[in-house]
């Protein structure tokens, strides 16, 4: 699935999921979560990975 | 929409106004004070033909006090016109929910305590040259304007704490 059909799939704009692909967001809305989740059928934990950042 | 559009057009018209209008007024009250110090005999010989029975040193004294007065008015209102059409510019360009109005709206808050603070001397002018006559500034107390002071000091805040939030969801996906 491409990122153009996964933004409209999802009903995102291509930009925000940019966004999220490069990890520049700052929040994620439950929404977002759960229409990324159901058009993937996948889990949260599945798209998010935890990284401890550098000081 | 529209009816938003025109009352920002009309807010900003009648704010540019009485911004100029404010600040003419300003030169003129600096004019009048600078006059009464340079020419100061003359002016309190004409006091003296107008009133012969009057106190005309303790009417200068009155009028320049006055002046003064006006003077600390005017650039209370300043700040406040400064502040209010900046406010308005940022509504015109459609984003007025940031950081930046919320102190703006903090300044109106301080310049409308000076003016209610203002009342102070203008009551004790009224009160100590009576001589000045009809010429004493209105200096009654005003319960709607100490209340507008702390409207405007609440909506600062509240202002304040929206921007914070907005910049919060910002970049919220």
């Amino acid at each position: 699935m491409s990122l153009t059909e996964l933004s409209q799939a999802v009903d995102i704009t291509l930009a925000n999921l940019s966004i999220l692909k490069t990890g520049k967001a700052r929040a994620v809305r439950f929404s977002t979560l759960e229409a990324i989740c159901k058009t993937l059928h996948c889990q949260p934990g599945d798209i998010l990975v935890f990284k401890e950042e550098d000081d | 929409m529209l009816q938003k559009d025109r009352l920002i057009k009309t807010s900003r018209l009648v704010v540019r106004s009485g911004f100029i209008m404010n600040r003419l007024f300003l030169a003129a009250v600096v004019s009048g004070l600078l006059l009464s110090l340079l020419f100061s005999s003359p002016l309190t010989k004409l006091l003296v033909q107008q009133s012969p029975g009057d106190d005309a040193r303790s009417q200068m004294t009155g009028l320049r006090l006055m002046l003064l007065l006006g003077i600390a008015m005017s650039v209370a209102i300043d700040r406040m016109f400064v502040a209010l059409t900046q406010i308005i510019e940022t509504a015109r360009a459609g984003d007025p929910f940031i950081g930046a109005n919320a102190r703006r709206l903090q300044t109106i808050g301080w310049a409308l305590l000076g003016l209610q603070i203002l009342d102070i001397p203008a009551a004790l002018i009224e009160r100590f040259f009576p001589s000045m006559g009809m010429g004493t500034p209105d200096s009654a107390f005003s319960a709607a304007g100490w209340l507008a002071v702390l409207m405007v000091f609440v909506l600062s805040r509240v202002f304040a704490v929206g921007s914070s939030m907005r910049e919060e969801l910002e970049g919220t996906v």
